[in-house]
């Protein structure tokens, strides 16, 4: 079980020793029960944060926000680490991100929380049960969610409204910290790896088409998948109507002879090429918190592709993404036990 | 027009509408939208994730198609949006608001001929709200109400086993004559259960702007104020927020070459997005709104700003969706209080 008020207090004390120059974590947000990411700078500040089945979100990606703010004010290290909340899912993503040597280990200071017998929500399954019923608080309680409604409290059990990521979750515990909270109940997956894959998979080659064909209609461009990826850190864009850094060098030749790969309508072929590339993009480094999935505003299971090259990187060459920092990466190594003749 | 319908006849009278394509709510993938009639329609729904302002203004619009053989001129050929005349049900009455806002602005200064081409051939039949279909629903606090008969054709309001049907425009008493003997008239205690289920949905408590009336000059006066990149930290800068409202009109206008020999293709607009880092970005590699804080408050303040001084009403019309779709929190409601309070 996690106290926040651990958390909270660890919060104010990195602040208050400067020890961090800021703690990302999650507060109480405005609307309704939801928490939402929270920057702190202040020692007092750190009261705000709450640690409960709504903190969904993977913060790490603030971790390359800040990065990007750095780089951008010309500078290499902002000095003391910043502090951050990271679930199981998210000290995977910003171990590939050290791998990657996006930033240094020493750069982030990270506060492990473990996601113990649960893991957190879906808003789209708690809807779905809860039936229009507004929830105003959320908590976790051993194996359950417990939901405060102007009904009263409604305990219901964490697996069926929990994130299918996190039901298939083989790393619930954050292996990569400096501190951490929470019990290690790595192994308590409640449904095998790559259920859904499978159970999508299992359909025909004419079933899956039709599936993703549907799917690939209904994506709107909003980008949110990429927007919300921790791992989507990439200055230029296959997609944006810019794919390069433009300055006051680039010439009118090298801006008007840009390839377009995807045109901006929101058309199936185009919709395709986009999230196809993100996918492969994403194989090997893909840590599947999910995020994308959770973003989508029109429910395309974006996860599956992601799925896939994880699985397929699996199978192949027993990868697991994000498993240590000093690690070989899927695509920039080559061990003598791969398969693959014709590399050799 | 005032007539009373029996909900069970609500199939008889679409399938009577037969110079009209009808389409209504329906579920697909977990989230409502509008699609097609398909059997009977359902108007239980919550709202809608989009908006229906796709029946005027569509994510992709072909303005003309171009060929042109080497050493000749080039061939325009000009497509004009054709089809049959619409009829949406279902429409909720921030969304009806919509619609005089987007007639604003494509025919303020120029007429827009694909819009209009649209426009003219949709009729909406609305639903009034007897409870707030979403917990972020607020429409009273930006002049709209649950009632609200603005920019549609026709009002249903759910009085239990059956609807009240009034027409509010030559095009809603078309609907209604096209099925005239569906129709009873109403009686007096028709009338007065109208009356108390309206007095009903007004006085159901929701979620408030608090000075909607201060907002424009007080955001006016609140351009440097540093709030913008403090509530916009946790900014992804996805589109989900202008994608799904129903009065964001921005778009970017693109020829898509779909052959060289000869060239040929088409000159499109398409949906464009002021939360796109690259909305605003200049040919030079200069962009005036890089960070999320300027492009949250270009968002906030044509809502409630620009819109308002140029048109003399608020822009926003209190659907919420922008609120709950927000994978990050952030919260158009929160952030407009936010700013004004602290304009003093």
């Amino acid at each position: 079980m996690i106290n926040l008020k651990d958390i909270r207090e660890t919060a104010r004390d990195m602040l208050a020793k400067g020890e961090a120059r800021a703690v990302i974590g999650y507060r109480r947000g405005s609307r309704g029960m939801l928490a939402e990411p929270a920057f702190l700078t202040k020692p007092e500040e750190a009261d705000e944060l709450v640690w409960d089945p709504t903190c969904f979100h993977n913060l790490s990606l603030y971790l390359v926000h800040d990065r990007k703010h750095l780089a951008h004010a010309g500078k290499n290290s902002g000095g003391a680490p910043v502090a951050i909340i990271a679930k199981g899912c998210d000290a995977r993503s910003i171990v590939v991100l050290m791998q990657e040597h996006y930033f240094k280990r020493e750069d982030v200071y990270i506060i492990g929380v473990s996601c113990e017998g649960t893991g957190v929500v879906d808003e789209r399954k708690l809807a779905t049960h809860l039936n229009g019923v507004q929830a105003s608080n959320a908590a976790f309680d051993g194996d359950d969610f417990v939901f405060t409604t102007a009904e009263g409290e409604k305990r219901i059990p964490a697996r069926e409204v929990m994130a299918d990521r996190c039901l298939e979750c083989r790393s619930p515990y954050p292996k990569e910290h400096n501190l951490v909270f929470g019990e290690d109940k790595t192994g308590r997956q409640l449904e095998a790896p790559f259920a859904a894959l499978d159970r999508f998979e299992a359909q025909g080659a004419g079933e899956r088409w039709e599936n993703w064909a549907r799917h690939f209609d209904r994506c709107i461009r909003c980008f949110a998948c990429r927007s919300v990826c921790p791992m989507c850190y990439c200055d230029e864009c296959v997609v944006d109507s810019i794919t390069f850094p433009v300055t006051t060098e680039t010439t009118a030749d090298e801006k008007a002879s840009r390839i377009r790969w995807i045109e901006r309508s929101a058309a199936r072929s185009e919709n395709i090429t986009y999230l196809m590339t993100r996918a492969m993009h994403l194989a090997g480094r893909c840590t599947d918190c999910g995020e994308c999935d959770r973003a989508c505003p029109v429910n395309v299971p974006i996860r599956l592709l992601n799925n896939k090259m994880e699985k397929e990187a699996r199978e192949q060459f027993g990868f697991e993404p994000g498993a240590s920092i000093g690690g070989p990466s899927l695509v920039a190594s080559f061990l003598d036990k791969d398969p693959g003749e014709f590399i050799r | 027009m005032e007539k009373i319908l029996e909900k069970k006849r609500v199939d008889d009278w679409v399938a009577a509408l037969t110079g009209y394509e009808v389409h209504a709510p329906a579920l697909e993938e977990g989230i409502w939208g509008y699609q097609p009639i398909n059997g009977p329609i359902r108007l239980d729904h919550t709202n809608t994730k989009q908006p229906p302002k796709e029946f005027a203004f569509p994510q992709r619009e072909v303005f003309f198609s171009f060929e042109q053989i080497k050493g000749e001129a080039p061939r325009l050929k000009q497509v004009m949006p054709s089809g049959p005349r619409h009829a949406v049900f279902g429409v909720r009455p921030c969304d009806g608001r919509g619609v005089p806002r987007m007639d604003k602005v494509f025919n303020d200064h120029a007429q827009d001929a694909y819009y209009n081409a649209r426009r003219k051939n949709v009729a909406y039949v609305g639903l009034a709200c007897n409870k707030p279909p979403s917990a972020n629903c607020f429409c009273l606090s930006v002049g709209g109400s649950p009632v609200s008969t603005d920019g549609l054709d026709v009002q249903l309001t759910d009085l239990g086993d059956r609807y009240f049907v009034k027409a509010i425009t030559e095009a809603g008493k078309d609907l209604m004559t096209a099925a005239g003997k569906l129709f009873a008239d109403p009686s007096a205690a028709d009338q007065k259960q109208l009356k108390q289920v309206h007095a009903a949905a007004v006085a159901h408590p929701q979620r408030a702007v608090n000075n909607p009336d201060q907002a424009p000059a007080k955001l006016k006066a609140s351009f440097k104020s540093p709030l913008w990149d403090e509530l916009a930290q946790a900014c992804i800068g996805c589109g989900i927020c202008t994608f799904l409202c129903p009065t964001c009109h921005c778009f970017d206008i693109n020829d898509e070459v779909q052959g060289k020999a000869p060239l040929n293709g088409q000159r499109v607009r398409t949906w464009d997005n002021c939360q796109f880092p690259d909305f605003t970005m200049h040919s030079s590699g200069h962009n005036p709104r890089e960070g999320t804080g300027a492009r949250l408050r270009q968002r906030v303040c044509h809502k409630f700003q620009y819109f308002y001084e140029n048109f003399g009403m608020h822009q926003c019309i209190g659907c919420g969706r922008c609120i709950t779709e927000c994978p990050v929190g952030i919260d158009i409601i929160h952030v407009v209080n936010k700013v004004v309070e602290n304009a003093g």
